[in-house]
């Protein structure tokens, strides 16, 4: 059985997820996010980029998983950074042969200047698999998506209320996917539950996209019996930080805010404390950004 | 490997390899060493070998599944070879009926252990079935007792699906077709949660038999003994049956009254059983309502 992040339990299980969602979570409270953030993020950023040979978006998102689960419970040397290479590919490859990827990863790994031996990766395979206890089906936000965005209804009283709501449902996750990518490139919400940081990052893409049926939306995620309120809004804020930031990187670096180009080492130099001026600007910006999605002809608003 | 474990006898031979019964050197825990046969790729692990152990170690987090304690990797002749350690359970299900069939002085297994076994073999299969996995192989040999605590553990999950369940074992073992649900003898290959169903409600006749309910010696006569009891299926029953790969047409034989086969139970536990050896796989009880039935009205559901 491949495995497949949107539904890690091959079946419509919803319940039992939310039930062991805990038991993948990268073990925080050993996690030193300080700690070598710079070669952290360039890592990550080496992960992201070699992933993405492999046509698979979700390789990715399970390798940095992995990574960060790694890295919460054994220090690397950081004078050595082939070695941290050598946990990234490892991930990557691991990450790869879960979501039951077809071509061989040696070939991927050939166009690259960095080659390792496979017995070194096989190795360092088993060391990843080791320290994460061989619990590699990690559940993450993406298994609560489906389950969140069905709290979402458009009121619509047109006669394509069905079309309209699968259109719009599916602009949201399509947002929502892309936040969650971004704020995992950049080691947020890491102490979050997957199904809070999938609640919380609909919600706020259902603000940007949909701001007036915004309340309705909130109440309605709320009244989840398996949403924590302090929780909710805790990772809620994150996210609208971690958003803002972007919009803010992205005026001084201008370029495009797509999760997948960003330059990551880039956007550390650039992320300044916000001047008052700033701070306007960035509202503009967001309201333009707001105005370009609400030309979607589903939006009531 | 060596190192950490020391071997002290070969258990058993699983389905899929030897079985060792070893000491961790180090704490002294007994455990079970199974080698299994996935054999190393040019590319570091298998993927199989990955996803399968991967599924196995989200199981074992229920005690009524045998954990898995871990993974050992070593080479052998240059050969790399898969360890999966497992804990250590003295006895099985099929060892613990014999004792009470054969032996010095035989005795029925008392009604209170069939009925707390029966609870705690349903609450594993949930889990498994929980997290959208089938054993697909339930049998007494698969099932570990630990007679001092009187659990009932699953053993031998989730490896069944890299491998297919063989026909025989690699020590040319035939692989038992006692518990095999009709649908698979049949040759259906859409299968679900309802083939475990079936195995359990054979586990559950033989431990109140002391043997096996259907032992046949081939698919063709594993069908005639269930349907010797059950009766021959009809559509009606069982609509699609006479479209199955490898349906023929059979003697058509009358339902026998179940309560015969299993004159030690009583009504409420020839009705859970009746309900597990439904024929059509979609009006067969799940693990869950099972644990509702009222059959185990009469246990203390608290313990578990």
């Amino acid at each position: 059985m491949e495995f497949d992040l949107e539904n890690p339990l091959s079946k419509d299980l919803q319940h039992a997820l939310f039930a062991i969602e805990s038991d993948h979570l990268p073990l925080m409270s050993n996690l030193d996010l300080d700690y070598d953030h710079n070669i952290r993020q360039e890592i990550i950023s080496f992960i992201s980029n070699f992933s993405k040979k492999l046509h698979h978006p979700f390789v990715s998102y399970l390798a940095i998983n992995y990574f960060h689960r790694f890295l919460a419970s054994h220090s690397i040397p950081g004078e050595k950074p082939w070695i941290l290479k050598l946990v990234a590919v490892s991930c990557v490859s691991l990450a790869f042969k879960m979501i039951g990827g077809d071509s061989r990863l040696s070939h991927v790994q050939k166009e690259d200047e960095l080659m390792f031996d496979f017995r070194m990766v096989e190795r360092m395979e088993f060391v990843i698999l080791g320290a994460l206890q061989w619990r590699m089906r990690s559940i993450t936000p993406f298994a609560f998506i489906k389950f969140f965005v069905s709290f979402f209804k458009l009121k619509v009283t047109s006669l394509h209320a069905n079309d309209a709501n699968y259109h719009h449902h599916q602009v949201l996750k399509d947002r929502a996917t892309e936040i969650i990518f971004k704020a995992q490139i950049e080691s947020k919400l890491l102490d979050f539950k997957p199904s809070i940081v999938a609640a919380s990052t609909l919600l706020y893409a259902s603000h940007e996209l949909y701001p007036l049926q915004f309340p309705f939306f909130k109440n309605s995620i709320l009244s989840c019996p398996y949403v924590n309120e302090d929780d909710f809004s805790k990772c809620y804020n994150v996210i609208q930080e971690l958003v803002l930031d972007g919009y803010e990187s992205m005026l001084s670096c201008k370029t495009p805010i797509n999760v997948l180009d960003l330059d990551y080492s880039s956007s550390e130099d650039t992320h300044n404390k916000t001047a008052p001026s700033e701070e306007e600007e960035k509202r503009g910006l967001k309201r333009l950004k707001i105005s370009t999605f609400s030309k979607s002809p589903f939006q009531l608003s | 490997m060596e190192d950490k474990y020391e071997k002290l006898e070969k258990v058993g031979e699983g389905t899929y390899g030897k079985v060792y019964k070893a000491k961790d050197k180090q704490t002294g825990q007994l455990v079970a060493l199974k080698k299994t046969r996935l054999e190393m790729d040019e590319e570091g692990i298998p993927p199989t070998a990955l996803r399968e152990i991967s599924l196995l170690q989200m199981l074992s987090n229920s005690i009524y599944i045998v954990q898995l304690i871990g993974v050992q990797h070593i080479h052998h002749n240059g050969k790399p070879l898969l360890y999966l350690v497992f804990e250590y359970l003295d006895t099985d299900l099929k060892k613990f009926i014999d004792s009470h069939r054969k032996g010095p002085n035989p005795s029925p297994l008392p009604s209170s252990q069939i009925q707390s076994f029966l609870f705690q073999l349903c609450k594993g299969v949930a889990h498994c079935h929980g997290h959208g996995v089938l054993h697909r192989d339930l049998k007494p040999q698969n099932l570990l007792v630990d007679k001092e605590k009187g659990i009932v553990k699953i053993a031998d999950l989730g490896l069944g699906r890299a491998f297919t369940v063989p026909l025989k074992s690699y020590t040319h073992e035939i692989v038992t077709l006692w518990y095999r649900a009709p649908e698979v003898l049949l040759g259906s290959t859409h299968y679900s949660t309802g083939v475990d169903m079936w195995s359990v409600g054979c586990i559950f006749a033989e431990m109140a038999r002391r043997q096996a309910l259907f032992p046949g010696d081939s698919e063709f006569q594993q069908l005639l003994h269930i349907f010797r009891l059950l009766g021959t299926p009809t559509e009606e029953q069982w609509p699609g049956v006479s479209s199955l790969r490898d349906w023929h047409v059979y003697p058509r034989w009358e339902a026998q009254n179940l309560a015969r086969a299993v004159p030690s139970l009583g009504p409420d536990g020839v009705d859970l059983l009746s309900k597990m050896l439904q024929y059509d796989p979609a009006d067969r009880i799940s693990a869950k309502a099972a644990m509702d039935h009222p059959y185990f009205d009469t246990l203390d559901k608290s313990q578990f």
